[in-house]
This record gives structure tokens, C-alpha cells and sequence, in this order.
């Protein structure tokens, strides 16, 4: 019962790290397009070349291995937590 | 304010440092002298420095506990530095189970069993803990793990708390990006055209109440 406890909170909580992380990695990547497309063009008021410039690096993001790298978020607290018992355990 | 703010930080370091203290594994080198096991009864304070029953066993109000009887190498500053004397020091042994704090120990039979036999030689042992020995509130330490080492004088290298340290203050540094970026990207745009809006809203309000007093100023006496 109580690992059926651990399994649900960890997973809520890892979920919140991943939603947060993904948002994140998402802005910073975002910020960097826009900087590189003030830099590229300045002094240009396009906004929508901007927003087009924008949104096609975002969907390569989204495409990429990147994002994807994430998911480690869920992987890597599993497999401490199996280390951990297996060292804790171990005689 | 500023000295509120100054306690209220210190107040929560020092919350965090005993909290850690208590939880992070703790090595101590000691001379096993016997096991026992007696008969719990716990109170409203002390139920929360125990586990639970252990891990494929079911809960009740009383129950057998585990104990490891020692003599323990007294030492300064954490444990960092040794000292020639020692004194007794008792650890209790039990599961933590799937449950809090995560050591995931389920195998307390076997390290009574392996504290057994260490307490009928006489070599010197390390002992893995978590916990405090609070004598008045009669709680105890729970050992984690033993390990027979060749003599007291065995250097010790904590690395589990080595790598928790890095790894927290690499999640606090990551953390405190995070918010940063949420900032300058989300709420600084917000708060800016809230404020747009608020300038707006204002200067309405004061070109209305400039007809208003204009109005009112048809009625003053002419100067």
C-alpha cells in the first residue's frame, strides 16, 4: 500500500518538475530566437517575420532530441531509488 | 522590516539545517556491546522520531523494538573530527519501508542478526544512521547499515552527502533560474501593461475630474 503511496506522489511530483523544466527550456530557447532575430535584422519592425522566425525555431525545438532529454527527469529518480535499495539492502 | 527579514532567514536556515541533520546518513565508529529488543509504547511527541511496524507487518499501537548497544567514539564538529574518548550510545532498528525518510531499508532482521555477531567480538564497527538520541523524550537514532572496519581509527568519506550537497545547491542555482526566467518572461510583461493600463485609467480619471472642477470653478466668485 505504501509503495502504491510512493509510486502516485513521486509521480506527481516528478511530473511537476517536468511540466516546470519543459516550460522553461522552452522559454530560454524562445528568448535566444528573439535575440538572434534582433541581432540578424535591426532596426526591422516586421513583427510578423519576427513571430513567423520565432514560432519556425520553436517547432524545430519541439522537433529535436533536446526536449526529449526531459524525460530523464522520470528515469534517473527511478533508477537511484532501485540503487538505493539494492545498497541499503545488500548484505 | 529589515531585521524581521534577517530572522525570518536565519529562523529558516536553521530549520533546514536541523531537518537535514536529522534525515542525511551519519557514520559512526563504534564497538557493538549487545542487541536487545523492548517493548514500545510510543506518545503523541515521540511517534514521529519512530518509523512504522515493519514493512510487510501491520500497524499497531505497541510493538516490539529493535535496540543496538554500543560504545561510541566521541567525536567534534559532525563527526569530522575524532576524539580518544567514548561513550554508550543506543540505536534503535527498523524498517523505513517505501515511507519516510527514503533509505528504503526493509532488511532490519539481517542487521540485527549482523549486529549479533559483531557484538560477540571485539572488533570495532562503523554504524550508518539517521536520527537523534533525544534521552529525555526516549528517542533513538535508527541505524542503517553496519560494517566491520579493522580499527577505530579508520578514515571516513561521507559521499552520499557529498553528492546531496552538490546536487542541492545545482537544484537551487537551477531553481532560482527558473524564476528568473518566469520574471523577466511572464510576470514582467504583465505587471507592465497592467501598469499601462493604469496609467491610462488615471489619466481619465484626472481629465475627468478636471471638467468636474472646472464645472464647479463656473460657480466660484470671479476674481
Amino acid at each position: 500500500m505504501s509503495f502504491i503511496r510512493l509510486l502516485l506522489f513521486g509521480f506527481l511530483a516528478l511530473s511537476v518538475v517536468y511540466l516546470s523544466i519543459s516550460v522553461y527550456s522552452r522559454s530560454v530557447r524562445r528568448e535566444k530566437l528573439e535575440k538572434a532575430w534582433a541581432k540578424d535584422n535591426p532596426g526591422r519592425t516586421d513583427m510578423a517575420a519576427r513571430d513567423a522566425f520565432v514560432a519556425e525555431g520553436i517547432a524545430a525545438y519541439n522537433a529535436s532530441f533536446r526536449p526529449k532529454l526531459i524525460g530523464l527527469v522520470y528515469i534517473v529518480p527511478t533508477v537511484v531509488v532501485i540503487a538505493i535499495v539494492y545498497i541499503t539492502n545488500a548484505n | 522590516m529589515h531585521r524581521i527579514k534577517v530572522t525570518f532567514r536565519v529562523l529558516v536556515f536553521i530549520i533546514a539545517g536541523l531537518f537535514l541533520h536529522y534525515v542525511l546518513p551519519q557514520h559512526d565508529i563504534v564497538k557493538i556491546t549487545s542487541t536487545e529488543i523492548i517493548r514500545t509504547d510510543f506518545s503523541s511527541y515521540n511517534r514521529i522520531f519512530y518509523a512504522q511496524a515493519d514493512s510487510g507487518a501491520v500497524e499497531q499501537p505497541t510493538r516490539d523494538l529493535r535496540l543496538i548497544n554500543t560504545d561510541k567514539k566521541k567525536t567534534w564538529l559532525l563527526g569530522f573530527i575524532p576524539r580518544d574518548s567514548t561513550e554508550v550510545m543506543v540505536y534503535r532498528n527498523e524498517d523505513t519501508g517505501w515511507i519516510w525518510p527514503p533509505y528504503f531499508k526493509f532488511d532490519s532482521s539481517d542487521l540485527q542478526a549482523e549486529a549479533a555477531s559483531a557484538a560477540r567480538g571485539e572488533s570495532w564497527a562503523v554504524v550508518t544512521h539517521y536520527g537523534w538520541r533525544v534521552r529525555w523524550a526516549s528517542i533513538y537514532p535508527n541505524a542503517v547499515a553496519v560494517r566491520l572496519v579493522d580499527g577505530p581509527d579508520v578514515r571516513i568519506i561521507p559521499w552520499f552527502n557529498i553528492f546531496f550537497f552538490g546536487f542541492l545547491i545545482v537544484g537551487i542555482v537551477f531553481l532560482r533560474a527558473m524564476w528568473r526566467q518566469f520574471r523577466e518572461r511572464t510576470v514582467d510583461p504583465l505587471m507592465d501593461s497592467a501598469e499601462h493600463r493604469f496609467d491610462e485609467a488615471s489619466a481619465g480619471i484626472s481629465e475627468k475630474k478636471g471638467r468636474v472642477s472646472r464645472w464647479l470653478g463656473t460657480w466660484r466668485a470671479k476674481k
